[in-house]
């Protein structure tokens, strides 16, 4: 199988609202899937229908084969996932952060002590592994938070704009751990408003626009079709240069 | 001066605009004072106090003059609707059926009462339920009035023969001494405070969570929703037992509260109860999303489950339609089962419907909450 991700007619309704319009992808293995769209565009819904969390209301999708319905518990063995709100307790400290993760993903008590200690290192948290995560600064809840996505040996690592908030030291760090993550031949789906980040690390870009991908293809693919330099420039022609006001899918049902 | 005043006036409109625009809340805040001023209202009526409180009646002796007695104590005791009398064979029959709280107060007409009364005086003895003060107190004032009657009666030689002679009443509880009325509230008093704040506890539990982001990170291991439920639920119930446990040993040392029961059973009975309040807050709550709503949701549940519930008050006090309101929550059973332990030394059989109500309880709000959860998780 060359495709560690591939969604057929995706959709979910939330009310009359269309979040995911009928959305039809595939990411190849080991490879850095950059997915860009403008605020509301459903990029985060249809991330949380891959990892499980929420139920598409049409369509299908497999994660290295395994259907994201049928197959969820198996899914989500495979699946890492890095999200703009850190998935990290802040009175518990990374070790016990980590191990509680660990648990859930069913990993040995002894492999788990390895790993943790592992992942601490290599995030270079090793210092301060004892320390609570609240005393932290967002870079190393950062790290500590890929960490805890990276515990279970995932073969698919999903981050949802995980340079947001981060200082240029943090950010940088975290660039070359995800072009590290690829080298380690784990396939990544990174979203981000960042256009340089996508440009730099990305290999295949999907543009979404209100709930539908409005362009795919490779990075230099796509640049030499809209006669762009950057990523950003072919962003901008296909979703507009206009200010946005998009309303969450809540509010606009209350009418507000 | 004019300044300040008007920051204020702008974070109290801030305040109250963010408020207005959460519907859970609003909701909530209209609901909480209407709820508890109508349960006042009718807890207190104003035409009356607790009628048909139902008491139990044992005859051990066959002679005339007992039964003419008996006789005309049913009759004066239904008269009016005071007591419900209920007949009991033999005094421990009646006794479980006090533990049981199926009545509130034995009356035992003794062996030999009959000839006692020929020679002059006579004791019947009554024995009260001593759970609630103002009960207790009610049914010993409303038994002593009858027995006065009898003796008028007897004095003047109604229906009895003209040799009778007067009877006194000996009233005893089922636990020795003369217990302070603190220790009959303080097992309400303590299962209220266990299972409220494990009901609060729940309500940060799983909101707080969901707004933090951190329920998204479990929900993506290949975790069971029955197990992120339960695993709540549970630790919620631990979190209640110990805060019981500081509670009793703070009432034992503080306010000289003693315990006459098993503590096992005490604490398998506030176990269930909040257990059966949590199945009961996860369903409550699944339908919003932000912990101040969550709370004021809870808050809605708590207050007027405290006061129906008879820790304060005997449930016999409210109206029937309040009282069997009261029945259908958790909280009752909780409070009386384990103040029916702690204070009157229950044994499992005395409490064992309120056991088995609180598991079925806890049952059937899980079946409900597990898949409510998972809907409302992912859809």
């Amino acid at each position: 199988m060359s495709y560690a991700v591939e969604a057929e007619n995706l959709t979910k309704y939330f009310g009359n609202l269309i979040a995911v319009d009928g959305v039809t992808f595939k990411v190849r293995k080991g490879e850095i899937f950059g997915l860009v769209g403008p605020n509301g565009a459903g990029k985060s819904t249809l991330i949380r229908m891959i990892c499980t969390v929420l139920r598409p209301s049409a369509g299908r999708a497999y994660v290295e084969g395994y259907d994201i319905m049928k197959q969820s518990q198996e899914v989500r063995k495979l699946i890492g996932v890095v999200q703009e709100k850190l998935i990290l307790y802040a009175p518990l400290t990374p070790v016990e952060n980590l191990e509680f993760f660990g648990k859930l993903y069913g990993i040995e008590p002894k492999v788990l002590k390895e790993r943790v200690k592992e992942l601490l290192e290599e995030v270079k948290l090793i210092a301060v592994k004892d320390k609570p995560v609240g005393t932290f600064s967002t870079g190393m809840r950062q790290r500590v938070n890929i960490a805890r996505a990276l515990l279970h040996d995932p073969k698919l690592v999903i981050l949802d704009e995980p340079t947001n908030g981060l200082d240029p030291q943090s950010v940088r760090w975290v660039r070359d751990y995800i072009l590290n993550m690829k080298n380690k031949g784990l396939t990544v789906i990174l979203t981000s408003h960042d256009m340089y980040e996508i440009d730099e690390l990305s290999d295949t870009v999907a543009i979404m626009d209100k709930g539908k991908i409005l362009e795919i293809g490779k990075k230099e693919d796509l640049k030499a079709k809209y006669k762009a330099n950057k990523i950003e420039d072919v962003f901008l022609e296909l979703t507009g240069r206009g200010l946005r006001d998009e309303i969450s899918g809540r509010l606009r049902r209350r009418g507000w | 001066m004019k300044r300040p005043i008007y920051h204020l006036y702008i974070i109290m409109r801030k305040d109250l605009t963010e408020f207005y625009r959460v519907r859970a809340r609003l909701v909530s805040m209209i609901l909480l004072p209407i709820l508890l001023m109508l349960l006042f209202g009718y807890m207190f009526p104003s035409n009356g106090t607790i009628t048909h409180i139902p008491i139990a009646v044992v005859n051990q002796d066959q002679s005339t003059a007992t039964l003419s007695m008996i006789n005309s104590f049913i009759y004066m005791a239904q008269y009016g609707g005071s007591f419900n009398v209920i007949t009991y064979s033999s005094v421990s029959q009646a006794e479980q059926a006090l533990l049981q709280g199926k009545v509130y107060a034995v009356v035992i007409f003794r062996q030999g009462l009959g000839q006692e009364l020929s020679t002059g005086k006579a004791t019947v003895q009554v024995i009260v339920d001593q759970m609630n003060p103002t009960l207790d107190q009610i049914v010993t004032a409303g038994i002593q009035q009858i027995f006065s009657q009898l003796n008028v009666q007897l004095n003047m030689n109604q229906g009895f023969p003209s040799s009778l002679g007067t009877i006194s009443v000996n009233f005893q509880g089922l636990i020795p001494g003369a217990p302070s009325s603190f220790e009959f509230l303080a097992p309400g008093f303590i299962a209220m405070s266990v299972v409220m704040g494990g009901l609060a506890g729940l309500a940060m539990a799983f909101s707080r969570e969901r707004e933090l982001g951190t329920m998204d990170g479990i929900l993506m291991t290949p975790v069971s929703r029955f197990s992120i439920v339960m695993g709540k639920a549970m630790a919620q119930a631990v979190r209640g037992i110990i805060s019981g446990i500081i509670i009793v040993i703070l009432s034992i040392l503080l306010f000289g509260v003693k315990i006459y029961g098993n503590v096992f059973l005490m604490a398998l009975i506030l176990f269930l109860g909040i257990l059966a309040f949590t199945g009961l807050g996860i369903i409550a709550t699944s339908f919003v999303s932000d912990q101040e709503s969550a709370q004021m949701i809870m808050l809605m549940l708590e207050m007027p489950m405290i006061f129906i519930s008879g820790i304060f008050y005997p449930v016999l006090q409210l109206p029937w339609w309040l009282r069997n309101i009261a029945y259908m929550f958790p909280l009752v059973y909780t409070v009386t089962g384990f103040r029916s332990v702690m204070v009157m030394n229950a044994p499992f059989y005395a409490v064992w419907n309120d056991v088995v109500v609180l598991l079925i309880y806890s049952v059937v709000t899980f079946a409900i909450a597990i898949p409510l959860f998972q809907r409302m998780v992912t859809k």
